[in-house]
């Protein structure tokens, strides 16, 4: 147990320095433009805890950037450069809509794990694609996975206007999930999704597979020296495949506890990017699973909070894409140093 | 074969410079007191080095006796902590690998610089074009002016040719010229044969004693003890960040360069030296008429049949690049073989996966550490436990226990003397000679019934070595069988019990040890059998 904490501790660490150095550089900057620069840094951080219901849409926010970054984890500890995240959210949510709107007949008691087993599976097979490809035909997963994306955002658009669409609401929405097998949100928190309870589950238990297993030690050895893995007899090719199916399937997940969860309904564009940020939110924390969920935190605060930020002062919310590029900046400054020195 | 060969091609340094007197002025570089710290790790405490013009001067060491951190210094990318760098007799700081070619210093890395689809007097003269009207780029200059070194120094290079397609040893003669087009005066060598060939070698150190010849002097890194006999006309020995001692190499013996720089007295002992006999036991690993084609139908292994038997050391002995890498992999189950059939204690092997292979008793040192023995970027610890995760016990209730990891790896870091590692430290911070005692480590933990060792000491130093070839001989005389795999006649010839050759994928005649010798290994490597045929 201790040593969960001192290794959570050390993978926390670089990323919140990071991330306070950002702040203060990022204080600066307002300053020089906002009239009154605390509130709105108070709005951009604090904003989400001023209510339950900012709160809520915080943890909201949080849940599927933090299953996606796990999600690319896995991925990236096996060596593949999965940038999927998107297509593999889309076809989780879509694949849970679609049960959840067909079989309405079905008790929720079945009804349920179903569209969340279809959620996954359909992420799973979406990392499965670039896996297999990659591994038996050498083709470029970066590729795969971004033409991936572009294939399932067009498909889930089509089938969510032209198939599952719901007739009476406005927009490009699929009908909604019968209420019985909605997630229930977290005890006396209404409109807060218990999926970040889930992502935090899974993140602790990322930590354990991928670090605490032999299983993991294997993925890992596969990713950092393919070679190397197959001369100590890893069957590579298999933790690839594996990790992949993984990735998506976190990937799906997340499409899947946003469907069942947050929207109860399929959307067209309900992701603002998760896929992208999430990817952000693993690389700046080093693809260590604790330091993704806090990471992935950070990040839906910011993103919440700019809102709130803009609306009550002068800062516009892109200052939010600003303070990212600036944390980009410092993580990768950070990460050079210490390549140097290695 | 490299070395001996080398050594009747160099003039006998005394002898061609006895005439010239010595004195202070004739000191081209003088290093006094040179200290530099990393951390709170002296990597240099206190060299001395003279360095007179027009020699070739030898500065020897083992792995991490601080050779490197010295030169570094030299090129400008370290900065001393301590001392003194006087150069044609006035102390300069050397602030960066600019300033260091302005001094005339030019330095030759053992990794190279090259960009591959550009040509030689491109590559020569990267970012320094000569120009016309001062903007266009002058080819015709470029390729004329590199022509004119490439002849000055007898090079044998055409300036148009594309990197790519040039050997290794090309390769390097190419990042030679990039120096002297600089004007060098100082040429420093890091390990510069580290990455060729015997023949290369031999092509190397004639090319030294060309430069020589044209009034260079050169500095010339390795611990390769008959490298510095070859070459040099001095030798200065550093240990543990100290200049030991400096000798004409004329006067000196391997023997004595070794000691000063191990620090006691070094015996690589080799079964041969052994006079007791042998019995061996049943045929471990067995081949049959085994073949291997690559993708294009190109015969990489051609009908190889031997056998292995418990207790037996086979070398095999070849130039790289003869199919042994192949040969090695075939085995272990890394490539699939097209025809014949592979063994293991009985055990028809032909197409088991390499954990099948493991768990049927294997072992596998491959000939690149960094490529398949060793994932630089993980714990020694991890790279240690990788394939005896269940044989150690390292597992409970299939989660992995980190102290039974790290006590699995100290134990493993005492036993193989495995010099400042820690459990939890990446493996890539230790020097060569250690990395391939955690290789080594790893794989005699399973104490398997075949182990297929290759180059087990390329880029060693003799320490380390002197300990690599006691554990295969103890493993040997435990009743293993061992496959070395080496192109070092040397180390062939000092632990093997039978000997074969392989040449362009063929196994030529398999000889009992006492009835080899260096000259018909060395004309069998280069393929005499065949050309007599």
């Amino acid at each position: 147990m201790r040593e969960l904490v001192l290794d959570c501790l050390r993978a926390v660490r670089a990323p919140l320095t990071a991330i306070l150095l950002t702040l203060a550089l990022g204080f600066v900057l307002v300053s020089a433009i906002a009239d009154d620069p605390v509130r709105a840094y108070r709005d951009l951080l604090f904003a989400n805890f001023d209510s339950l219901g900012n709160f809520a849409l915080f943890l909201n926010r949080a849940t599927p950037l933090t299953l996606i970054a796990l999600g690319v984890i896995f991925s990236f500890r096996a060596g593949i450069f999965n940038v999927g995240g998107e297509g593999q959210l889309y076809a989780g949510a879509i694949a849970t809509t679609i049960v959840g709107v067909t079989f309405t007949s079905l008790p929720a008691l079945l009804l349920f794990p179903l569209a969340l087993i279809a959620g996954i599976l359909a992420g799973a097979f979406l990392g499965w694609i670039p896996a297999v490809l990659k591994v038996r035909f050498a083709v470029d997963e970066v590729v795969t996975t971004l033409m991936l994306n572009i294939i399932v955002l067009l498909f889930t658009s089509y089938l969510a206007n032209q198939v599952i669409r719901d007739p009476t609401s406005y927009g490009a929405v699929s009908r909604v999930l019968p209420e019985a097998i909605w997630l229930p949100a977290l005890p006396g928190m209404r409109g807060a999704t218990s999926g970040i309870v889930i992502a935090v589950v899974l993140a602790c238990l990322t930590w354990v597979v991928l670090f605490r297993t032999e299983w993991g030690a294997q993925l890992r050895a596969a990713g950092t020296n393919l070679r190397f893995a197959r001369s100590v007899g890893i069957p590579a090719d298999r933790r690839i495949i594996t990790a992949m199916l993984i990735a998506g399937g976190f990937g799906g997940l997340a499409g899947t506890l946003y469907v069942l969860g947050i929207g109860h309904r399929f959307e067209q564009n309900f992701s603002p990017d998760y896929g992208l940020v999430g990817l952000t939110c693993a690389l700046l924390a080093r693809i260590h699973p604790i330091g993704a969920l806090a990471t992935a935190i950070f990040y839906a605060m910011m993103i919440n909070g700019s809102a709130y930020m803009q609306i009550s002062t002068d800062v516009p919310r892109s200052l939010v894409d600003l303070l990212t590029g600036l944390l980009v900046l410092l993580m990768t400054a950070r990460l050079a140093r210490k390549g140097q020195r290695a | 074969m490299s070395a001996p060969g080398g050594d009747g091609t160099v003039p006998s340094p005394l002898a061609s410079r006895s005439g010239i007197a010595v004195d202070d002025q004739d000191e081209i570089l003088k290093l006094s007191a040179i200290a530099k710290m990393f951390g709170d790790k002296a990597a240099l405490k206190h060299v001395d080095i003279r360095v007179r013009r027009g020699e070739v001067h030898v500065i020897c060491g083992e792995n991490g006796a601080g050779k490197s951190t010295l030169m570094n210094i030299l090129a400008g990318i370290h900065q001393p902590d301590g001392g003194t760098i006087n150069l044609n007799g006035k102390d300069v700081t050397i602030a960066d690998p600019i300033a260091a070619s302005r001094l005339g210093i030019g330095m030759v890395h053992q990794h190279f610089a090259l960009v591959p689809s550009m040509s030689v007097a491109e590559n020569v003269f990267l970012g320094r074009h000569p120009r016309r009207l001062g903007l266009f780029s002058d080819r015709r200059a470029m390729v004329e002016r590199t022509r004119e070194l490439i002849d000055r120094y007898g090079f044998g290079l055409d300036p148009e040719t594309p990197v790519r397609s040039l050997s290794v040893g090309q390769r390097q003669r190419v990042e030679i010229l990039k120096a002297l087009a600089f004007d060098a005066e100082l040429l420093i060598l890091d390990e510069p044969t580290a990455v060729l060939t015997p023949p290369e070698v031999d092509e190397l150190i004639e090319v030294i004693a060309g430069l020589r010849q044209r009034g260079r002097t050169i500095l010339f890194i390795t611990h390769k003890l008959r490298e510095v006999k070859a070459v040099s006309d001095r030798v200065t020995v550093i240990r543990h960040g100290e200049s030991i001692s400096t000798y004409p190499t004329a006067v000196v013996s391997e023997a004595d360069i070794a000691r000063d720089m191990v620090g006691r007295n070094v015996f690589l002992v080799g079964r041969g030296a052994q006079s007791k006999p042998r019995d061996f036991g049943a045929p471990v690993l067995g081949l049959k008429n085994v073949s291997v084609t690559d993708a294009s139908g190109r015969l990489l292994l051609n009908d190889i049949s031997f056998a292995v038997r418990a207790g037996e050391i086979v070398g095999i002995a070849g130039v790289d690049g003869n199919g042994q890498t192949e040969l090695a992999e075939a085995i272990v189950g890394l490539i699939d073989i097209q025809a014949g059939s592979i063994e293991l204690a009985g055990k028809d092997i032909t197409t088991a996966t390499v954990p099948m292979r493991q768990q049927a008793g294997m072992g596998f040192v491959p000939e690149d550490r960094l490529d398949r023995g060793l994932s630089v970027t993980m714990s020694i610890a991890e790279n240690l436990a990788a394939s005896n995760y269940q044989r150690a016990g390292l597992e409970s209730h299939g989660l992995v226990v980190m102290s039974r990891c790290t006590a699995f790896a100290e134990e493993k870091i005492a036993e193989f003397d495995v010099r400042g590692a820690r459990p939890a430290m990446p493996v890539g911070w230790l020097s060569g000679g250690n990395m391939q005692k955690v290789v080594i480590a790893r794989e005699l933990n399973r104490d398997p019934a075949l182990l297929v060792i290759c180059q087990p000491t390329r880029g060693l130093d003799i320490g380390a070595a002197e300990f690599i070839y006691a554990r295969i001989m103890a493993a040997a005389d435990r009743g293993r069988a061992v496959l070395l795999i080496s192109s070092e006649l040397s180390e062939i010839f000092a632990l093997s019990d039978r000997i074969g050759v392989m040449y362009s994928g063929q196994l030529l005649d398999m000889l009992e040890r006492s009835r080899a010798d260096e000259v018909t290994i060395g004309a069998l490597m280069n393929g005499a059998r065949i050309e007599a045929a």
